[in-house]
């Protein structure tokens, strides 16, 4: 798999997924990150998959275009709460109102050969979430360059597995931040594992971090 | 670090919590600990032309990041990527102290940034 001279693929294979995925969830398992894999019945065809409970000012619900003013200060001030990552350092709450679930699904995609995020988020009372409200929650780091661009990065699409309305984020542009990471690690001799590396970029864009332990702790398939 | 003042010509020096390493090492706190942080360019990410930048332990990636494109000048429509460990990138919530726990060595931390176009 060690390419001398040839810049490193950004595509990946579907066998490859799976074992990337294998040793992503033996670490998840490891310290109880809380990912599992889903088998369709009666394929061989899965994916990867995880629930989160996101607290939110209620503003995100109620008041996208004032939510994305505040949370700029917000996250300047430093004081966004993360309950699910417990690597980062805590930092002071702000006042929370309202928690939200968030599913994430990781599945490989056969037409582009890369892995895509897809996602569904409601609140604890099972309202689904919509379009608006999803973009209320993107990360306020990406929220201004994603909104830069069309629409259709953040969209409504049916789960190819299973059939029901999810967001997803649009694989496009997957090799932009593919292509140095991988390169990077191969001009160090270094192998990676696909999925910890895509996932670590893609995930906190709407609110999915990836515990630093599985940069180091999680190979690459042989 | 003041985000309301977008001057292009910013002086860092009047940024408490960015500072170069040529200054000396203040603060006995954890607070004010500072890291000291080598940033190098990926692909035709412009190269800042300081590297070596003496960084708040508490300072988190989405305010580095946020530096790291106004010193460069970054339109708008870019998006800049942090990478640690070669090929990781952290969240854009986690500190710096907590990155160079992980990942520094020779009292350094070294991250790798790049630019790339907007998505969509």
């Amino acid at each position: 798999m060690a390419a001398e001279r040839n810049p490193a693929s950004c595509y990946l294979d579907e066998r490859t997924f799976r074992l990337c995925c294998q040793l992503f969830l033996q670490h998840s398992e490891t310290i109880q990150d809380g990912w599992s894999w889903e088998q369709i019945k009666g394929t061989d065809e899965g994916f990867m998959k995880k629930t989160l409970l996101i607290p939110v000012k209620s503003s995100v619900l109620h008041k996208q275009h004032e939510c994305s003013m505040q949370d700029e200060n917000m996250v300047t001030d430093d004081t966004q709460a993360n309950v699910e990552d417990e690597t980062a350092g805590v930092q002071a709450v702000c006042e929370i109102h309202a928690v939200l679930r968030y599913e994430y699904h990781v599945l490989y995609s056969f037409s582009y050969q890369i892995p895509v995020l897809y996602f569904r988020a409601s609140t604890l009372d099972g309202r689904p979430l919509s379009l608006e409200e999803v973009w209320g929650n993107v990360h306020p780091n990406y929220r201004q360059r994603l909104q830069q661009g069309p629409w259709d990065t953040l969209t409504q699409q049916d789960h190819p597995l299973l059939g029901q309305p999810f967001f997803m984020l649009h694989p496009c542009r997957t090799e932009e931040f593919m292509k140095p990471a991988l390169d990077l690690a191969q001009a160090e001799n270094k192998r990676v594992n696909y999925i910890v590396t895509w996932l670590s970029v893609v995930g906190p864009v709407i609110r999915l971090d990836v515990p630093l332990s599985y940069s180091t702790e999680v190979s690459a398939p042989d | 670090m003041s985000d309301n003042a977008e001057s292009p010509t910013e002086n860092q020096k009047d940024d408490p919590s960015i500072q170069h390493t040529a200054t000396e090492h203040t603060g006995s706190s954890d607070e004010k600990k500072k890291i000291d942080v080598l940033l190098k360019a990926v692909g035709d990410t412009p190269i800042m032309k300081t590297k070596k930048w003496s960084v708040e332990s508490g300072r988190t990636v989405q305010s580095l990041a946020q530096f790291i494109s106004r010193f460069l000048k970054l339109d708008p429509s870019e998006q800049l990527f942090i990478y640690v460990n070669q090929s990781f990138a952290p969240s854009p919530d986690q500190e710096v102290g907590a990155l160079f726990e992980c990942f520094g060595s020779d009292g350094k931390l070294v991250l790798h940034y790049c630019k790339s176009q907007a998505w969509g």
